[in-house]
């Protein structure tokens, strides 16, 4: 257990009055090979706290930004069709959020949506869909072209990506092993995206967030996936033409393999 | 075994798909299809995105034609121009197939046009099959001769310019039927993630009236230009081409095309003929039903092309 050695030393120098927050994760690059079935990372933290106030840990782990086009489904004469679909951005590709107890508890609305923290706070808007017009004499007032519906359509998004694993949200998944020592555990579904990860560990005290630590967590296809998947978005035409004639070639061969005569 | 597919960015279950490859591929050899409308729909379902399945499905059809056409190339049962002629068609087609759907995509009716053309293509063929074929059981049950074959063939065929001599299928009649067979064929491959064997073998039995023998072995070689075609430009335009994918498939499809092949030697021609009408109406009616019914989610993702 280094870590917690490491732990221990890092407390024993700790004189300032101001809290401070530190954290590590067990793994920072996660490889995606061909038999990545999801992968479990294990973030541990201390608190270092001179005073005995309780204080609120939340994790925020947001994977890389990724346009959401999504559609909805609506009866024309007795068909279901797709309306126009719309695109959001600002959504994160993959998003945990994790705190010792629920985060309605631990700070107010306004706190919580400045942070985007938790899944309802996430800064995902529809810009193609807006824009600003003056309205009772007050100039640039952001209006949607969805309209009421605005926030049915932001909620879907949020649900489906839940629904798909990539996003959650958990009021119990910060717990303190020992006083001031907590763990949280991400874990990455099959289907989470590529890229860098950054997760916000941040240590609130009466509401209001006192102490920030950031980590960077990579996930990196690898491997023959890697080289395919470079191949196929760096030079599709050549991507292309080699996959079909390896195609052509294997429907070829098998013919000759199972020829009879 | 998990497998995770570099393209389609999902984990498959390998065995399952390599599995799935073989039923289909034992149906196709039996019954003499691609079986792409059978396997993009099954793909959709086991959680594969629509476009990367309908995209890899290209290659499927085309390495297992290219298996199939080889056997049919040895009994001398293709007929090279008329295969030639269709497949110019075909070439058009899947160009614009491929612009079609990659518009299609944008509008977000991508789905639609799936849906309805698996229900309207799949339920009017089948139904079709399964008329003829149950008639011509029935007929034989009773110990009626069959329908004497009507040869006589329609005078547009005759009436259309541009005519050439078609020596294997002995007939001599305007290119244009074909051509524009072979690009509805090419465009409905690029939408429906198919090889089109399902329109393409009816019609050239009954509209251009070719012989029986020379109908599957011409309409393979036509599939395969076309798909190999859409295949690239797919990968080229959309980037949606799985080869892993697309290699799971091959290993399975190529056993169970020549099991099939084997296999359908042990039927008569009529009760195949109606269990694959019956198999087709099923995927066209499972397909179009999506359209009626309530979805218990009403919002949608739509994968990719964002930009």
């Amino acid at each position: 257990m280094t870590l917690l050695a490491a732990l221990a030393l890092a407390t024993a120098p700790v004189t300032s009055t101001a809290p401070v927050i530190s954290a590590a994760l067990t793994d920072t690059n996660v490889r995606v090979s061909s038999d990545f079935s999801g992968a479990r990372i294990i973030l541990y933290g201390a608190v270092f706290d001179p005073s005995t106030w309780p204080s609120d840990v939340v994790v925020l782990v947001r994977g890389p930004e990724q346009p959401v086009r999504i559609t909805r489904r609506h009866k024309v004469a007795g068909l279901w069709l797709n309306s126009p679909p719309v695109v959001f951005r600002g959504a994160p590709g993959f998003y945990r959020a994790a705190s010792n107890r629920p985060l309605a508890d631990i700070a107010n609305f306004g706190t919580l949506r400045r942070l985007g923290a938790g899944m309802d706070h996430l800064p995902i808007s529809a810009p193609a869909e807006q824009r600003t017009e003056t309205r009772y004499g007050v100039r640039d007032v952001v209006v949607s072209r969805l309209g009421a519906d605005y926030y049915v359509w932001r909620r879907a998004v949020v649900r489906l990506k839940q629904n798909a694993g990539l996003y959650d949200e958990d009021e119990r998944g910060v717990r303190f092993v020992d006083r001031g020592l907590f763990r949280a555990e991400i874990s990455l579904p099959a289907g989470a995206p590529t890229g860098v990860y950054r997760a916000d560990i941040l240590l609130f005290k009466d509401g209001r967030p006192v102490a920030v630590r950031s980590r960077t967590l990579t996930v990196e296809k690898v491997g023959l996936e890697r080289a395919l998947y470079v191949w196929a978005h760096v030079r599709p035409w050549s991507y292309g033409l080699a996959s079909m004639v390896f195609a052509l070639a294997a429907g070829w061969a098998a013919s000759a393999a199972f020829r009879r005569d | 075994m998990d497998i995770y597919l570099p393209i389609a960015e999902v984990a498959v279950n390998a065995p399952l798909i390599v599995a799935l490859g073989a039923l289909v591929g034992f149906i196709s050899g039996m019954f003499g299809i691609g079986g792409g409308f059978l396997m993009t729909p099954l793909l959709v379902f086991f959680g594969i995105p629509a476009p990367v399945a309908v995209s890899s499905m290209a290659l499927h059809v085309a390495g297992s034609s290219m298996s199939s056409v080889m056997a049919y190339g040895r009994r001398r049962a293709v007929d090279l121009r008329m295969g030639g002629v269709l497949a110019a068609g075909g070439l058009v087609g899947a160009v614009v197939g491929v612009e079609l759907f990659r518009v299609l995509r944008l509008l977000g009716q991508a789905d639609l046009v799936v849906a309805l053309s698996y229900l309207v293509f799949l339920s009017v063929i089948g139904g079709l099959m399964l008329t003829e074929s149950l008639g011509a059981i029935v007929r034989r049950r009773r110990g009626e001769p069959a329908l004497a074959h009507r040869d006589r063939r329609p005078i547009w065929l005759y009436g259309l310019p541009l005519k050439l001599r078609f020596p294997r299928s002995r007939l001599y009649i305007s290119v244009i039927p074909p051509l524009v067979l072979g690009a509805f064929v090419g465009v409905l491959s690029a939408i429906m993630g198919v090889g089109g064997g399902f329109i393409l073998v009816p019609a050239m039995i009954y509209v251009l009236r070719m012989p029986a023998g020379m109908v599957v072995g011409t309409s393979l070689l036509q599939i395969i230009v076309t798909t190999a075609l859409t295949g690239v430009l797919q990968a080229g335009r959309n980037q949606t081409v799985d080869v892993v994918l697309a290699t799971l498939l091959l290993i399975g499809g190529v056993v169970g095309a020549q099991l099939g092949a084997r296999a359908s030697s042990r039927f008569r021609a009529e009760e195949l003929r109606a269990v694959l009408a019956l198999i087709v109406l099923l995927v066209g009616l499972r397909m179009g039903l999506g359209l009626f019914l309530t979805p218990s989610e009403p919002f949608v993702l739509m994968s990719g092309m964002v930009g």
